[in-house]
């Protein structure tokens, strides 16, 4: 894939345009702005900041590597992907990324990335739960995307989830947004830098995202699925 | 539940075996959609046909809540997507959680004829993914205006049929039904457009034989 040609499926991949029911979560934050923990932009980026070195670079980095490194073995990738579902702990969390997974790889499937209509099938049989980031790395790989354009995929759809979610609920204006993604960039490509950790020794540590995310199931007014 | 459940329930990756035909129900606020699911379902349910909801909700899960109250379903046949208060996206742009729950309900349900997509509420713009459904109505009501037709929504125009709600208000709000009927009848170029009362259900009938007539073919 020639430079312009990876950076355009990059672009397409990476736009929210692109569907995988993403909009529809929010990974806490709903909660947390309705408790009173996140109250303005400054918040929103602490919490993003937090969600990029304590969860993304410990968890899903390594799962969308290992994934990726598969080389679409999907044996490989399911267990990987066995792994990421066993070791989240919140149910929306789990659930959530199932259900972008799962709605991730029916559009790949359709687009017929390779991979992608197989590994669904065990996804729908139930032989692989399908979480999001053993997902991408599947078909960052199907389709021609290099380890670290894949990761960078995966690292901005953290960014605009929680961004564009922030925003929704009122807690920041446009520019905000975008100014907090810019001002994130260069943590993800920091702790993108390192060597990931093994599957074996998956690591989040975002204790207030989860309670919320378990706050949140029995909530009421809900405008996100987690 | 699948059989084959070694671990993970599934989800809706794969398209399930499509029996139900999929209608959408859009149309902006207030102007009668939940009523009409409300009319609609003991008359589908007295028909026969194997039936279940899917609502998008804005802020709450009220109005799953509210078709689970006042219907005849069973609720688990009543799906509530939450939609990031992004309703549009959720039936256009991005239809990929509605089209995850019409395939659970096909896999839970088998047998299921007709499952009603109740969007979250929009303007005159919106419309549903030709990939989600196989035909959307469009409800608007008298008391929204009735200058609705003639400003040419998208909602209005490419809808497989326009209701227009709430008829027995229309001397009160001041609007002129005759007026806007004409006017829907033009803008569309003859497609259908009926007229309800959903609060005493005055015109449902007519909507429920349209439906059977254009998706189920008279299953």
């Amino acid at each position: 894939m020639s430079d312009l040609s990876g950076a355009m499926a990059l672009l397409q991949l990476g736009d929210s345009f692109f569907p995988s029911g993403a909009a529809s979560f929010s990974w806490g934050l709903e909660t947390l702005r309705a408790e009173g923990h996140l109250a303005r932009a400054g918040d929103v980026e602490a919490f993003l900041a937090g969600q990029i070195r304590l969860r993304w670079a410990t968890f899903d980095r390594p799962v969308v590597l290992a994934s990726h490194r598969a080389h679409g073995d999907l044996e490989v990738v399911a267990a990987v992907d066995r792994e990421a579902d066993a070791a989240t702990l919140a149910r929306e969390a789990r659930e959530g990324g199932r259900r972008i997974g799962a709605a991730l790889l029916r559009v790949h499937a359709g687009l017929g990335t390779p991979g992608a209509a197989s590994y669904r099938d065990r996804v729908a049989s139930g032989h692989a739960p399908g979480q999001l980031a053993a997902v991408q790395g599947l078909a960052g790989f199907g389709c021609g995307l290099s380890e670290s354009a894949t990761c960078a995929l995966s690292a901005y759809g953290v960014g605009v989830a929680i961004v564009s979610a922030a925003l929704r609920v009122g807690l920041l204006g446009h520019l905000d947004g975008q100014r907090i993604l810019s001002r994130c960039r260069p943590l993800a490509v920091e702790v993108a830098a390192g060597p990931p950790a093994g599957i074996e020794s998956l690591h989040a540590y975002t204790p207030m995202a989860e309670i919320a995310m378990m706050r949140h199931e029995v909530g009421t007014g809900r405008l996100f699925a987690n | 539940m699948n059989e084959i459940t070694p671990g993970f329930p599934a989800v809706a990756a794969a398209s399930a075996p499509r029996s139900a035909a999929r209608v959408g129900v859009g149309g902006p606020v207030g102007s009668g959609k939940t009523a009409l699911l409300e009319q609609l379902i003991p008359r589908f349910t007295a028909r026969g046909t194997n039936l279940a909801v899917i609502t998008n909700d804005i802020a709450t899960k009220e109005d799953a809540e509210r078709v689970r109250r006042t219907s005849l379903l069973a609720p688990e046949r009543v799906l509530a997507v939450e939609t990031g208060a992004c309703p549009h996206s959720a039936i256009r742009e991005d239809p990929t959680l509605n089209m995850q729950s019409a395939d659970e309900l096909d896999r839970t349900f088998p047998g299921l004829e007709l499952i009603l997509i109740e969007s979250g509420g929009d303007n005159l713009a919106s419309s549903f993914s030709l990939d989600l459904v196989d035909f959307w109505m469009f409800v608007i009501d008298v008391a929204g205006g009735d200058d609705i037709p003639r400003k040419r929504g998208l909602g209005v125009l490419s809808c497989d049929l326009l209701v227009i709600n709430k008829t027995d208000l229309a001397p009160y709000v001041r609007s002129d039904l005759d007026r806007m009927l004409r006017e829907a009848n033009e803008v569309r170029g003859g497609r259908p457009v009926l007229t309800t009362n959903c609060h005493t259900g005055e015109g449902v009938d007519a909507v429920m034989e349209h439906i059977a007539r254009e998706v189920l073919f008279d299953r």
